[in-house]
C-alpha cells in the first residue's frame, strides 16, 4: 500500500535524503522554504514514527558585547600599551600611568589583563616587560584574533575557530573573563538524520498530500479533499468566548417568579401604578395617620391629584371599619376617617394594592392571585435604595386557608426559586394577623436575608370587601434576591444598564 | 426607625436568671422583636448635668450631652461599659420598648413566669383641673391623663431607662409628639392640685429643662431652646400654648415642648408625677398605660390621679384593669391551622402573658391595658402562633387546586422579547420615574402639562412618571457610549398616560422601544427591525411620514397596524435628532422605534 505523507513531511524527508551529514532544523527550514516551527513539527512526528533521528547539540556562540566594536578596532588596552612600551627598559609607575593616560585607557586594566597574559611584571616600583611580552609584540593572541573575526563577520561558534587557525580553548579561556568585550551563549541545535526506516519509506510508493488549514468548497465539489491533509491544531488553546444576546438578568428572575406562581395554579393580575390612597392604604386598614402614609415615605401626585372612590357602600364599610370596626368584630382605629384623604393619588407603595383590588373584584373562594409589579417609595437614589422596586404579591382565598398553609406555600415558592431553607419571624403589619417576615438562607454568604412580609389578611380588610373566608397574603421584594444571585453591591446596576455586565452575567446563574 | 439598646446584664437581672446573649436574642426574635445586632456600649458622663450619654464602643466619644444638650469642648468622660442587644422599635408594640416590658414578655416565653401580669392603680389624692381654653382652636390640646408613681429612689440606670422609654413612646405612640407627649416630674417639687391651662407666647416665664437657670418666655423657649426650636412646629398657628402649673404657679411643663428645670427628676427622687397630653383621645391613654406598667416592672407603685374637665366631669387615671375579649378556640385553630387541644391553647395564652376564663371552646381572654395592638380576636390568635413558634407550626394542607392564567400583555411581551433578542438587541430595564428635563427637555418635547407629576419627591432625581420609553434607551447609550459601536438595546415596559375621567385619572400601556447606535445606524435599520417584529407578530404595518421634535425631519414615520380590532399596535420610528444626541453625549447616530403593544389598564 502506498504510504501517505503530507507535503511538508515529504519535503523534509527528501531533503534529508539528499543532504550530506545531519543538517539542523534551521538548515532544513532554509533549504525547504518551510519555517522553523513547521520543520520542528514535522521532525516531532517523523521521529515518533521512527523515520528520522533527532540529535540535540549544544554550541557556544561568541558575539561582541554591546559597544565593544570600537574597543576592538582600537586594540585592547594591554595590547596598545605593549606596543608603546619601550623595549628593554622598565617604566616607573608614574611614567606607566602617564603612558596609560596618553593612550586614554586605565592603567589598572592594562596591568590586570597584561598581567594575566604574563606580559608585564611589577618589581621594585617599576614595570618590566617580560619575555612573553617581548614575544607577544606584534603577534595577536588567540582571543584577539577571535575578536577580530567576530568584529568582521559577526557572531561565530567557538567550534568554528579551530578551522580558522585559532585555538578554541585558549581563546575561550581568555575571553571568559572579559564580559565587557565579548559574550558566549550556549545554543541548542537539533540535527536531523534519516533512519533506515525513513530511507525505505522514501524509496517506496508515496502519496504526497497537500497540507492546508481550511477546506474549500472546491475541495469538496471536486473531490480534491482526498489529496489534502488538514493541519492539526492545538485543541487545548483558548479561543475568544462567543457572547449570545440575552434577556436582562433581572427580567429572568421576574420570569422565574411568574412561572413559579403559574405552576402553583395562580392567576396573574395587574392594577394601576398610579393608585388612589383608598386601594393602597385604606382598603388595607392602614389608618390615615399611619407613618407609612407620610409624605416622607409615599409619593403623592400633583397631577392627577385625586381619583374616584369605588361604590359608596364599599367606601362606607371601609370608613366604618377604620372608625369603630364596623361589623368586622374589631375595635377599629378610633378616629374620623376622611374620604378626601382616601381620594388622593399616590404611586402605589406595594402590589398589595393589586391583590386587594383582585379580592374586592371577586372575593369568592377558591382563588389564587399573584402580581409582579413595580412599587414606589420616596427614597433617595443610593447604592442601597431606589425610589422604586419590584414586588411579587399574592393572595389565596380559600375556605381551608390558614396561617400554617401560608408558610407552606411560601416555602414551596422559594424552593422553586432555588432556596432550600426558609424561615419566618413574627412581625407586625397593619393588615395581616398573624404576620411573618420571610427569610431565605444564602448559602454563598452563610446568612439569612429578609425578602418580605406575609400574613393572614385581617377581617378588617376582607369583610368590608365581601370576603368571609381567610385570605393569605404576601409581598416579597425581588431586587434583593437579584442582588444576592448576581453578587451585586449596588442596586443601581439593575436599572442603569452596563453592556459589559449584560454580556458577563451567565444565563444560568 | 429608632433603635434601642437593651443591656444584657440588666435584662438578666430583671429576669432573675442568667441566660447567654444568644439565647436572649433568639427568644426576642421569636417574640417578633427586630434584633438589629448585638454590641458593646459605653456610657459617657456629662460634667454639667451628671447624666450619661450612650455610644457604641467603636464610635467616637460624644461631644454633646444627649440629656442637657450641653456642648463640651473636650469629650465627655468615659463611664461604664456593657453588652447590649440593639432592637429596632416595633411601632405596633410599645409595650416592648424597654427592659421592663421586654422582660415581662420574655419571662413568658422562657417559662419563668406565665399568665396575666398584675397591675393595679391604687387610689391617689392628686387632682388635675383642665382649663376650657385647651378646647379652643387657638390652643387645641384637650386631652390629658395622669398618674402618680412611687418609685424606689431613682438611680442613674432607672433615670436613663425612663427617659429613653419616654422618647420611644413619643416616637411610637406620639408620632414624634404630634399625637401625644409625656412629662415625668419629681412630685417633691410640685404642690397639687395641678392646673392644665394655657400661656400666651409672652405671657410669663419659666426655667426650661437643661438650659441654665434663666427663666424664659414661651416665645423665647420656642426660638432659643434646642428642644423648643425642634418641636415649635407642633404649636405653630396657636396663639396660646398648653401649660401645666401647680397650685403655687410653679410650671411643670409646656406640652409638648419641654418640662421645667425645677420639677426635673433627680437621682433619689421617689414620688413621680406623670402626665400625657394629646390632640386625640386614645394615644395619651395608651402611652400612659404603657409607661406606668413599665415603671411597675422597675419597682413602682401606681396611684390614680383625678382629671376634672372644665364642665366638672371627672375621670380617674390610669385605668389598668385588664381588657377582655371573648373568642372561640375553634376559630383560633382554623385561622392558624393548629390542631392543639383547648388545654394546649390555654397554656399558650398564659405563656404570652394573657389569661383565659371559661371552659370549652368559647372562652374570654384577658389582656393588659397596654396591649393596644389587640383590636380583634385575630390579634389574640397571632399571640398563639408566636407562642407555638413559627418554626414549629404544623405542616399544612395545600390550597384548593385552581387553574393558572397569565396576563395577555405578559405573553405578548415575552414574544416581543424573544424576537428582539433574536435580532441582536440587548434588553434593558429602567426606572418608571424620571425627570422633566430628561423626559421632555432633552428630547425637545413640549409636554403641555400632559404627564403625571409627583408633588413631594425627596430630591430632584425623579419628579414625573414616564409616558414614553425613549429616555431609558438614550440614557443607556449615554452610559455605554465609550464601548464599541454598533450597540442595540430594547426595553419592554409600561408607560402611564393621563386619562381624565378614568378611576385613577390615568391609563397604562405596554410598549416596546428598541434602538441602534452606530456609524451606520439610520432609518433603514429601524424600519427593517420594525418590519421584522411585525412580521413575527403576524401583522403588517402601514407607514407614513411624521414630524416629531425628537427625530430628524423627514426621517421619522408613524406606523399603524390597520384593521385589526383588538390589536392596538402602533408606534413611531426614525433617526434621533442630533440636538437630542448631543444632550445625551451620544457619539453616533441613533435609530429608534417605540411601539405600543396593548393597553394594560
Amino acid at each position: 500500500m502506498a504510504m501517505e505523507l503530507n507535503e511538508q513531511e515529504h519535503a523534509v524527508l527528501s531533503l534529508l535524503s539528499r543532504h550530506a551529514g545531519s543538517p539542523t532544523v534551521g538548515d532544513v527550514a532554509q533549504k525547504t522554504g518551510l519555517d522553523q516551527a513547521q520543520v520542528a513539527a514535522v521532525a516531532h512526528t517523523a521521529k515518533q514514527r521512527g523515520w528520522i533521528d533527532v540529535t540535540e547539540k549544544k554550541r557556544s556562540e561568541l558575539s561582541l558585547a554591546p559597544g565593544a566594536g570600537e574597543l576592538i578596532a582600537q586594540g585592547l588596552p594591554e595590547r596598545r600599551f605593549l606596543d608603546r612600551m619601550p623595549p628593554g627598559q622598565p617604566l616607573s609607575m608614574r611614567d606607566a600611568a602617564g603612558l596609560a593616560r596618553e593612550l586614554g585607557t586605565a592603567l589598572n586594566e592594562v596591568l590586570r589583563y597584561g598581567g594575566q597574559r604574563g606580559w608585564f611584571r611589577k618589581a621594585g616600583g617599576e614595570l618590566h616587560l617580560t619575555d612573553e611580552g617581548k614575544a607577544a609584540a606584534g603577534k595577536p593572541a588567540p582571543d584577539e584574533r577571535a575578536l577580530q573575526i567576530v568584529a568582521e563577520r559577526g557572531p561565530i561558534f567557538l567550534d568554528e575557530l579551530e578551522g580558522l587557525g585559532v585555538s578554541e580553548g585558549a581563546a575561550a579561556k581568555l575571553l571568559a573573563k572579559r564580559g565587557n568585550v565579548a559574550k558566549t551563549k550556549v545554543r541548542t541545535f537539533r540535527t536531523l538524520a534519516l533512519t533506515p526506516v525513513g530511507r525505505e519509506i522514501l524509496s517506496g510508493e508515496l502519496i504526497v498530500k497537500r497540507l492546508r488549514s481550511q477546506l474549500t468548497s472546491e475541495d469538496l465539489t471536486t473531490g480534491g479533499w482526498r489529496r489534502i491533509e488538514l493541519k492539526p491544531y492545538d485543541v487545548t488553546l483558548a479561543a475568544e468566548t462567543a457572547v449570545p444576546v440575552k434577556s436582562h438578568p433581572f427580567q429572568r428572575i421576574l420570569e422565574q417568579t411568574r412561572r413559579a406562581f403559574l405552576e402553583m395554579g395562580f392567576t396573574e393580575m395587574v392594577s394601576p401604578m398610579v393608585e388612589t390612597a383608598f386601594w393602597d392604604f385604606d382598603a388595607l386598614f392602614q389608618p390615615q395617620d399611619h407613618p407609612a402614609r407620610d409624605m416622607q415615605d409615599t409619593f403623592y401626585l400633583a397631577r392627577p391629584a385625586t381619583g374616584r372612590l369605588p361604590a359608596s357602600e364599599l367606601v362606607e364599610r371601609v370608613k366604618r371599619t377604620h372608625e369603630d370596626g364596623g361589623d368586622t368584630g374589631s375595635l377599629g382605629w378610633g378616629y374620623r376617617w376622611s374620604e378626601d384623604r382616601a381620594r388622593r393619588m399616590v404611586l402605589r407603595t406595594h402590589t398589595t394594592a393589586t391583590t386587594v383590588r383582585a379580592l374586592a373584584a371577586d372575593p369568592n373562594p377558591p382563588r389564587k392571585v399573584f402580581c409582579v409589579g413595580r412599587v414606589f417609595r420616596n427614597e433617595t437614589i443610593t447604592y442601597k435604595h431606589l425610589p422604586e422596586f419590584t414586588q411579587v404579591d399574592g393572595i389565596i382565598i380559600d375556605k381551608k386557608a390558614n396561617f400554617a398553609m401560608l408558610l407552606a406555600v411560601l416555602k414551596e415558592f422559594y424552593r422553586k426559586m432555588g432556596f432550600q431553607r426558609v424561615k419566618f419571624k413574627p412581625a407586625f403589619f397593619p393588615y395581616t394577623e398573624p404576620s411573618a417576615e420571610v427569610f431565605v438562607w444564602m448559602d454563598s454568604k452563610k446568612t439569612w436575608i429578609e425578602l418580605g412580609g406575609s400574613g393572614v389578611f385581617r377581617p378588617e380588610v376582607t369583610k368590608p370587601l365581601g370576603c368571609d373566608v381567610p385570605v393569605l397574603a404576601w409581598g416579597l421584594g425581588l431586587e434583593r434576591l437579584a442582588m444576592q444571585r448576581y453578587g451585586l453591591g449596588d442596586i443601581r446596576t439593575l436599572y442603569w444598564t452596563d453592556l459589559d455586565w449584560l454580556r458577563e452575567v451567565p444565563l444560568c446563574q | 426607625m429608632p433603635v434601642v439598646a437593651i443591656g444584657v446584664e440588666r435584662l438578666n437581672r430583671f429576669l432573675g436568671v442568667s441566660r447567654p446573649m444568644a439565647e436572649l436574642v433568639e427568644a426576642l426574635e421569636n417574640l417578633g422583636c427586630d434584633v438589629e445586632d448585638t454590641a458593646e456600649v459605653v456610657h459617657y458622663r456629662c460634667a454639667v448635668c451628671g447624666m450619661t450619654t450612650e455610644k457604641l464602643a467603636h464610635e467616637a466619644p460624644p461631644k454633646r450631652c444627649d440629656q442637657c444638650c450641653h456642648q463640651c469642648d473636650a469629650a465627655l468622660s468615659e463611664g461604664s461599659r456593657q453588652d447590649v442587644i440593639r432592637l429596632d422599635l416595633l411601632a405596633d408594640r410599645p409595650d416592648l420598648f424597654d427592659t421592663g416590658g421586654i422582660c415581662r414578655a420574655l419571662k413568658g416565653v422562657l417559662g419563668i413566669e406565665e399568665g396575666l401580669p398584675h397591675y393595679e392603680a391604687h387610689p391617689g389624692t392628686i387632682v388635675v383641673h383642665i382649663d376650657s381654653a385647651l378646647e379652643h382652636a387657638e390652643s387645641y390640646r384637650p386631652h390629658i391623663v395622669c398618674a402618680e408613681v412611687e418609685m424606689p429612689p431613682l438611680d442613674e440606670e432607672m433615670l436613663r431607662e425612663l427617659m429613653r422609654l419616654q422618647e420611644s413612646l413619643h416616637w411610637g405612640v406620639g408620632r414624634d409628639r404630634k399625637l401625644c407627649s409625656i412629662g415625668v416630674y419629681d412630685l417633691a417639687a410640685i404642690e397639687p392640685p395641678i392646673k392644665y391651662t394655657t400661656i400666651r407666647p409672652d405671657g410669663g416665664t419659666f426655667v426650661p429643662l437643661a438650659y441654665g437657670t434663666k427663666a424664659l418666655t414661651a416665645r423665647a423657649i420656642l426660638e432659643e431652646h434646642p428642644k423648643g426650636a425642634g418641636y415649635a412646629h407642633l404649636l405653630s398657628g396657636l396663639s396660646a400654648y398648653p401649660l401645666l402649673v401647680d397650685s403655687r404657679g410653679q410650671v411643670l411643663s409646656m406640652p409638648p415642648i419641654i418640662n421645667s428645670e425645677e420639677t426635673r427628676l433627680k437621682k433619689g427622687s421617689t414620688r413621680l408625677f406623670v402626665d400625657v397630653t394629646g390632640i386625640v383621645e386614645d394615644a395619651p391613654k395608651n402611652a400612659l398605660h404603657t409607661l406606668v406598667c413599665s415603671m411597675v416592672e422597675m419597682g413602682g407603685l401606681v396611684k390614680t390621679v383625678e382629671v376634672v374637665q372644665s364642665d366638672g366631669r371627672s375621670s380617674s387615671w390610669p385605668d389598668l384593669k385588664p381588657r377582655r375579649q371573648p373568642i372561640d378556640l375553634r376559630d383560633a385553630r382554623r385561622w392558624l391551622g393548629l390542631d392543639s387541644s383547648n388545654g394546649e391553647l390555654r397554656r399558650l395564652f398564659r405563656k404570652m402573658r394573657l389569661s383565659v376564663e371559661g371552659e370549652g371552646d368559647k372562652v374570654e381572654v384577658s389582656y393588659p391595658a397596654f396591649r393596644t395592638d389587640i383590636r380583634h380576636p385575630v390579634d389574640l390568635y397571632a399571640d398563639l402562633a408566636i407562642g407555638v413558634g413559627y418554626a414549629k407550626m404544623p405542616s399544612a394542607q395545600l390550597p384548593t387546586p385552581t387553574q393558572s392564567s397569565q396576563r395577555p400583555e405578559e405573553l405578548l411581551a415575552n414574544r416581543v422579547r424573544q424576537i428582539l433578542l433574536g435580532m441582536g438587541c440587548w434588553e434593558i430595564m429602567s426606572l418608571i420615574q424620571t425627570t422633566n428635563d430628561h423626559h421632555f427637555d432633552a428630547l425637545r418635547i413640549e409636554p403641555k402639562g400632559e404627564f403625571i407629576l409627583i408633588s413631594n419627591p425627596k430630591n430632584s432625581e425623579v419628579n414625573i412618571v414616564r409616558c414614553h420609553l425613549m429616555t431609558g434607551l438614550l440614557e443607556t447609550f449615554q452610559k455605554n457610549r465609550r464601548k464599541s459601536a454598533p450597540q442595540s438595546f430594547f426595553e419592554v415596559g409600561n408607560v402611564v398616560l393621563l386619562e381624565p375621567g378614568a378611576e385613577t385619572g390615568t391609563r397604562e400601556e405596554r410598549r416596546v422601544a428598541f434602538a441602534t447606535m452606530g456609524p451606520e445606524a439610520g432609518f433603514a435599520t429601524v424600519r427593517s427591525q420594525t418590519d421584522g417584529l411585525l412580521h413575527e407578530l403576524g401583522v403588517s404595518g402601514q407607514y407614513r411620514a411624521e414630524e416629531h421634535p425628537s427625530f430628524v425631519s423627514g426621517r421619522c414615520a408613524k406606523m399603524e397596524v390597520p384593521g385589526s380590532a383588538g390589536v392596538e399596535i402602533r408606534g413611531r420610528l426614525g433617526e434621533i435628532h442630533p440636538a437630542v444626541l448631543e444632550r445625551f453625549s451620544i457619539p453616533y447616530p441613533v435609530a429608534l422605534a417605540e411601539i405600543t403593544l396593548c393597553r394594560v389598564l
